[in-house]
């Protein structure tokens, strides 16, 4: 899809300002190197902004989104007014820290298809070397906008209709998991109004979901065990953004009880998909672990407390034959029905 | 409209159809051990019915200009919990599991009136239900309601909404009167249960 607009926007810090600055903007053109520079950033939005998010509904329950609305009135003009409006979000909830901005709206159209990448390159400031003659020129630079590593944020929306479409995105924002709640509110929550696609609860419960079924159904004793690993290690993560692929890679799992643990995802991009990590919602799902013996015997405890609770000692390495105790007075016996 | 008909029909057998199967189980999955749910459905608007809603006006003009985009019950779900509390609960854990775009409690509007309650939501539809990159809806509605409001509803559904013939004055305040008796049954059957059975039962989210 070609880039067919391009509008820029100077937004400075306004958070908690009564009376809000006037804010430059203008359109780019595009031809040159600052439209060569910007291409891109339009052309792989798509695959830099990694979160799916979505636009939330007004306070009252409302099917409206201030955030949204702005968009769709910019994608509707293109023009610098429309897009003054998205700018002046921004500098309403851009503080001190946050700093000095230059706001991009792009937008591009192909087959009745939209598409709208809005990216922050923060300012920073820089040294400018110049060689001539044989000497070194330098010059200190202020308000130079950098497409930053750790502090750029973009966010792109595409849709062909504005009733269906354009409630959902991506966002890429390097600071999200940042535990200042400032800053990891900043971009998605406080100026696009919206939050992760996946709710916390619904993205823990789809990976516990996925890890219980991967330990019940695979018959590969090296996966229980590193299900079992997960279990445990999974016990001190706090709350935090984060996706089922980042989390096998945190723990170093190995290839093939990821691609089993994969194999229980359903749908496109799930495996990805970014959440807020619920750990009582992960222990929930997990909360008994029970192994089998092949003498019959079947042991169940807390998951959190499993290790506590049994002692195993091996007896012959070389058979997989081992002892497991425990102690303690019996409270309770139960029947359940058998597997045959 | 009849390309409308045919496009929805293709969308119905193809897309929503199946879909409704998924999403029924998903919605039994996640609420399954929840105390005193009477059941959980998950449906695919009629072809006849999404044409009809296709058609409706707003004086004079049709109501919808691009009604299979704007038209968000294509797919739809709805909890029945026995009591008004309880219908209350699941509606809390609902923005849990599933981003919304509207949630509405819906009660007459004038505190003289009685007639249709429950408690709506706009959802997306979750990714792992479909396999598109692009699926051709995105969202679902979920209706939580208690017992006697679906059941009121229903009837309200199937003797209100005739075109060819209205209701008379006398048979609208005759609706309103079950209203407001299924009103009343739901609030003595809350405090009833809350007395005998205290509102026990599990309500620490949804199950596996």
């Amino acid at each position: 899809m070609e880039l067919s607009t391009i509008h820029s926007f100077l937004v400075r810090p306004g958070k908690s300002d009564e009376t809000q600055q006037d804010i430059s903007g203008a359109a780019v053109p595009l031809t040159g190197k600052l439209f060569e520079m910007l291409k891109p950033v339009f052309v792989h939005a798509e695959t830099e902004c990694q979160h799916n998010i979505a636009f939330l509904p007004a306070e009252d329950g409302a099917q409206n989104n201030e955030c949204r609305n702005a968009l769709i009135a910019y994608i509707k003009n293109s023009d610098v007014a429309s897009g003054r409006a998205i700018a002046k979000r921004l500098q309403e909830v851009t503080t001190r820290r946050s700093g000095l901005g230059l706001l991009f709206l792009l937008t591009g159209n192909e087959n009745g298809v939209t598409k709208l990448v809005v990216s922050r390159f923060p300012a920073d400031s820089a040294i400018l070397a110049e060689e001539k003659h044989k000497t070194l020129n330098v010059e200190f630079l202020e308000r130079v906008f950098m497409k930053s590593a750790t502090t750029y944020k973009a966010a792109v929306y595409s849709g062909s209709s504005f009733a269906k479409d354009f409630w959902k995105g991506k966002a890429d924002d390097k600071q999200l998991a940042n535990s200042d709640r400032y800053i990891a509110d900043y971009w998605i929550r406080e100026f696009l109004r919206s939050d992760f696609l996946t709710p916390g609860q619904a993205g823990t419960r789809r990976f516990a979901l996925a890890v219980r079924n991967t330990i019940n159904q695979s018959s590969e004793p090296s996966v229980k065990a590193d299900i079992a690993a997960i279990q445990h290690l999974m016990k001190n993560m706090r709350k935090q953004v984060i996706s089922p692929k980042r989390i096998l890679d945190r723990f170093n799992v190995a290839d093939v009880t990821r691609d089993e643990i994969r194999s229980h995802y359903q749908g496109v991009g799930t495996f990805d998909d970014n959440f807020t990590f619920v750990p009582d919602e992960f222990s929930k799902h997990l909360a008994v672990q029970t192994i089998e013996i092949d003498n019959g015997a079947q042991l169940s405890a807390p998951t959190d407390k499993f290790e506590e609770i049994f002692e195993t000692e091996v007896v012959n390495g070389s058979t997989g034959i081992v002892r497991i105790s425990t102690q303690g007075r019996i409270v309770d016996r139960r029947l359940r029905k058998g597997r045959k | 409209m009849s390309d409308i008909r045919e496009t929805f029909a293709k969308r119905y057998a193809d897309f929503l159809s199946p879909l409704a199967v998924r999403l029924e189980e998903h919605l039994v999955d996640l609420f399954r051990g929840y105390p005193r749910i009477d059941r959980i459905t998950a449906r695919a608007k009629a072809v006849d019915s999404f044409v009809a809603k296709a058609e409706r006006k707003d004086n004079g003009n049709l109501k919808y200009d691009d009604p299979l985009n704007q038209i968000q019950d294509q797919l739809g779900a709805r909890i029945i919990a026995f009591y008004k509390s309880d219908a209350e609960k699941i509606a809390q854990e609902v923005p849990k599991y599933f981003r919304h775009i509207e949630s509405r409690k819906i009660v007459p509007d004038s505190e003289k009136e009685f007639g249709y309650e429950g408690i709506h939501f706009i959802l997306f539809v979750p990714m792992e239900l479909y396999d598109e990159q692009q699926p051709v809806i995105e969202f679902f509605e979920l209706q939580v309601k208690t017992l006697f409001q679906h059941a009121w509803s229903e009837a309200d559904h199937n003797l209100g909404y005739k075109p060819f013939a209205p209701l008379s004055r006398d048979q609208k305040r005759r609706l309103a009167f079950t209203a407001a008796q299924a009103w009343g049954a739901d609030h003595v059957f809350d405090e009833l249960c809350r007395q005998t059975v205290g509102g026990s039962g599990r309500f620490s989210g949804p199950s596996d």
